[in-house]
């Protein structure tokens, strides 16, 4: 049974028309023993893989490959890094991406697919100044 | 923002999911975003205002 319905299917189809570079989502995620939001992770992804071209899934192991995971900083899973022509583009998402979660990852492949952020000039000078290492953890509920 | 700039890294956290983390930045309403552990941006704030937060919550600032 998809997880999308046939009209979210077209919308989300719709959003992902115009990504002109690839986007490789490196999911980590762990087979054995494993959380089940990490199954449902999965199957939103491979969802997501078959409304364009332009995406890839490549699961990693987080058991197996820690050393990849901590070079992405992933330290919990299901985990989601989202990857322009095989460049980190310091996205990521923990934790199944369903509900506003979801929304926020498809932006967050457009954004990769694309060329621009979409935030303003004054914003983008203002981040231009930032030398120092900057985490940002948004929480957020799949409500 | 993380996509703009080399150094900043961006992280959407499911809360439910990860009720430790919840705890440990005190997380009662959604979108809370945490900066470098410490500082906090209650809610879902326009961008000048976000951006603005988080590049003075920064350790340029």
């Amino acid at each position: 049974m998809a997880l999308l319905s046939e009209n979210d299917r077209q919308a989300v189809r719709g959003y992902l028309a115009n990504l002109t570079h690839r986007v490789t989502l490196l999911f980590f995620t762990q087979t054995i023993a494993g959380p089940e939001t990490a199954q449902i992770a999965k199957q939103i992804l491979n969802e997501l893989a078959g409304l364009s071209d332009k995406i890839t899934i490549e699961e990693v192991n987080f058991i197996l490959e820690r050393d990849r995971a901590a070079t992405y900083g992933v330290d919990k899973i299901p985990a989601i890094v989202v990857m322009k022509d095989g460049g980190d583009t310091r996205m990521r998402f923990f934790g199944a991406p369903s509900g506003y979660e979801f929304m926020s990852l498809i932006e967050a492949i457009i954004i990769a697919g694309g060329d621009d952020s979409g935030l303003k000039p004054e914003s983008k000078e203002l981040i231009a100044g930032v030398t120092k290492p900057i985490d940002l953890q948004v929480f957020v509920t799949p409500t | 923002m993380a996509f703009e700039s080399p150094n900043i890294r961006a992280a959407c956290v499911e809360a439910t999911e990860f009720m430790d983390l919840t705890r440990k930045y005190r997380v009662t309403g959604v979108p809370k975003t945490i900066v470098n552990g410490t500082g906090e941006i209650l809610g879902a704030v326009p961008e000048d205002a976000f951006v603005r937060s988080v590049v003075t919550a920064g350790p340029d600032a």
